[in-house]
């Protein structure tokens, strides 16, 4: 076990009837990585951070938070999933909420914080990805990239200790994905730990610390970005990035 | 011939209208007060159902939860069936003599408007219990996942992201069976109460004036309705908001200071670097 690890996913697996989807999957992710999860459609990305808070129940193996299993009976989802933030590829904020009630509901619900807190609060972080301006809007008002901006601010405003991103700029138009991927790169320049399963290649090798190579519900290779892209060591691997990078 | 009979019609309404209007007026107030109370109870019993049966669980949820659930699931099922697929003036018949039969007339709807706002409120549930359950599940499961994954519990969820959504889509059923309810209220006759329909009956009994007084009934119901369509409206409009919204200037807001920890940092596409100057300044400073 390791010490200084927040997330450690031993053996994971997960299938989906008889559909195995994730198998014996290895990582950990210490405090101020930036790790990039790549990989063909349909190799199990999504599923392994759905499976990470839990949004999909593992069928084997383990994730412990700070040596603690999350899949444990009896261990509450809830304020797990606080300190885990997740970034989806369709955004999913709130529609009958604005951008800023947006930010502000789980602080009020799920922390507990006072409503002047909670503004605060995210008034600072609608301030940092730059949405202040539209935060009386709802979300069927703005744009793809503003409504994933807003999304960070309201996984921000949670303090977790990780986000994950699930494809965070794939749904979005090619001007917005420059806005979105600024964010997510200061955020990764100011020490935050995020686990990011992304198609863009130059954020996984420029941003990232660590980058996870996923193929058929295995990770195939794993570590250091430079390394990995420069100089891949499994065929597949090199097949994907020559397939990607043209 | 025909402009003759258009005259005499005119009169022959004129003359029931100054001498049973109370009679009609009566009628449409009681019809109203009905359709109104039993329509409000059935969204209520509606709520509840649509709610209590979108309770989720999973395997490892414990035995006594799930069996509950799902026997909760079950019962609503079965009064959802029920009452759907009977007549309500079926319904009316079973509940008013069900009680006497049972405690040998020791109990007795002795007030047919209880009785008349149980069955209409008893059928709308039935319906509206429908209703809700197609709201709930038809709300994006995103929706869902996004309160999720920041830890919020699924009865905060429902309450404070899928009701409200909910609840704005189906405003127009719950109209409908509103709408519907001021109709169909005409087969509580059955039961002896008296609402618009009834007074049809009674004064066309006394009169034989049965073509103006259906003039005046058609006429009655349907004021009754498009009135009712329009307030529904008047409210959706105001449940969906302001269609636009005013943009902040950040500068008005009182914030902390230091929110930027990067202030040279930024890239071209950096939106809040080109487009809003007066933020721009602020991360210069
Ligand atoms: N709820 C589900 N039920 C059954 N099978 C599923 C479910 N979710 C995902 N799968 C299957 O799991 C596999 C992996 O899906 P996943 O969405 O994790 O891939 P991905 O790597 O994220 O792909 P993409 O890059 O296209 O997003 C796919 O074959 C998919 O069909
Ligand atoms: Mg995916």
């Amino acid at each position: 076990m390791d010490n200084q690890a927040i997330l450690e996913v031993s053996h994971l697996s997960k299938a989906f009837g008889k559909n195995t989807v994730l198998k014996d999957i290895d990582f950990t992710v210490r405090p101020g990585d930036v790790t990039s999860i790549i990989g063909a459609s349909g190799s199990g990305k999504s599923t392994l951070l759905r499976c990470i808070n839990l949004l999909e129940t593992p069928t084997g193996g383990d994730i412990l938070y700070h040596g603690k299993s999350v899949v444990a009976r009896g261990f509450n989802p809830s304020s797990y999933r606080a300190k885990v933030g997740m970034v989806f590829q369709s955004f999913n904020l709130f529609n009958n909420l604005t951008v800023l009630d947006n930010c502000m509901i789980g602080q009020i619900k799920v922390l507990k914080r006072n409503r002047e807190e909670a503004r605060e609060k995210a008034l600072k972080y609608l301030d940092k990805v730059g949405m202040v301006p539209y935060m009386n809007a709802k979300p069927r008002q703005i744009s793809g990239g503003q409504k994933q901006r807003a999304a960070i601010a309201r996984a921000l405003a949670m303090d977790p200790e990780i986000l994950l991103f699930d494809e965070p700029t794939s749904a979005l138009d090619p001007e917005m994905v420059g806005e979105v991927l600024s964010v997510m790169r200061d955020l990764a320049n100011e020490g935050m730990t995020m686990l990011v399963v992304t198609h863009e290649m130059a954020f996984a090798r420029d941003v990232s610390s660590d980058v996870v190579f996923m193929s058929d519900g295995v990770i195939c290779e794993q570590g250091d970005p430079k390394e990995i892209f420069s100089n891949p060591k499994e065929t597949k691997t090199r097949e994907f990035l020559s397939r990607i990078l043209g | 011939m025909f402009i003759d009979r258009l005259t005499q019609l005119g009169q022959d309404i004129a003359k029931l209208w100054s001498q049973y209007s109370a009679s009609f007026l009566l009628g449409v107030r009681n019809t109203l007060i009905l359709a109104v109370v039993a329509t409000a109870i059935g969204c209520v019993i509606g709520f509840f159902c649509g709610v209590l049966q979108t309770i989720p669980y999973t395997k490892n949820d414990n035995i006594f939860k799930r069996f509950f659930l799902k026997l909760l699931r079950v019962v609503i099922r079965i009064y959802v069936e029920i009452f759907r697929g009977t007549p309500m003036i079926l319904q009316a018949v079973f509940i008013f003599y069900a009680l006497p039969y049972f405690s040998g007339n020791a109990i007795q709807f002795t007030n047919k408007w209880i009785c008349a706002i149980v069955v209409v409120s008893i059928n709308t549930g039935a319906y509206m219990a429908e209703s809700f359950r197609g709201g709930i599940i038809s709300i994006d499961p995103g929706q869902t996942e996004g309160a999720k994954a920041i830890g919020m519990t699924h009865f905060q969820t429902m309450n404070s992201i899928i009701l409200p959504q909910a609840l704005r889509n189906i405003m127009p059923q719950i109209g409908n069976n509103f709408i519907i309810n001021v109709k169909d209220t005409s087969v509580m006759f059955i039961i002896g109460f008296t609402e618009f329909f009834a007074y049809h009956k009674m004064i066309t009994g006394a009169t034989f004036k049965y073509f103006p007084s259906a003039v005046i009934e058609m006429a009655g119901y349907l004021i009754m309705t498009i009135i009712a369509s329009l307030l529904l409206r008047f409210v959706e409009k105001k449940l969906d908001g302001a269609g636009s919204y005013e943009l902040v200037n950040a500068d008005q807001l009182v914030m902390t200071a230091g929110t930027y920890n990067n202030p040279e940092k930024g890239s071209p596409y950096d939106e809040h670097s080109k487009e809003y100057p007066d933020l721009s300044e602020r991360r210069g400073r």
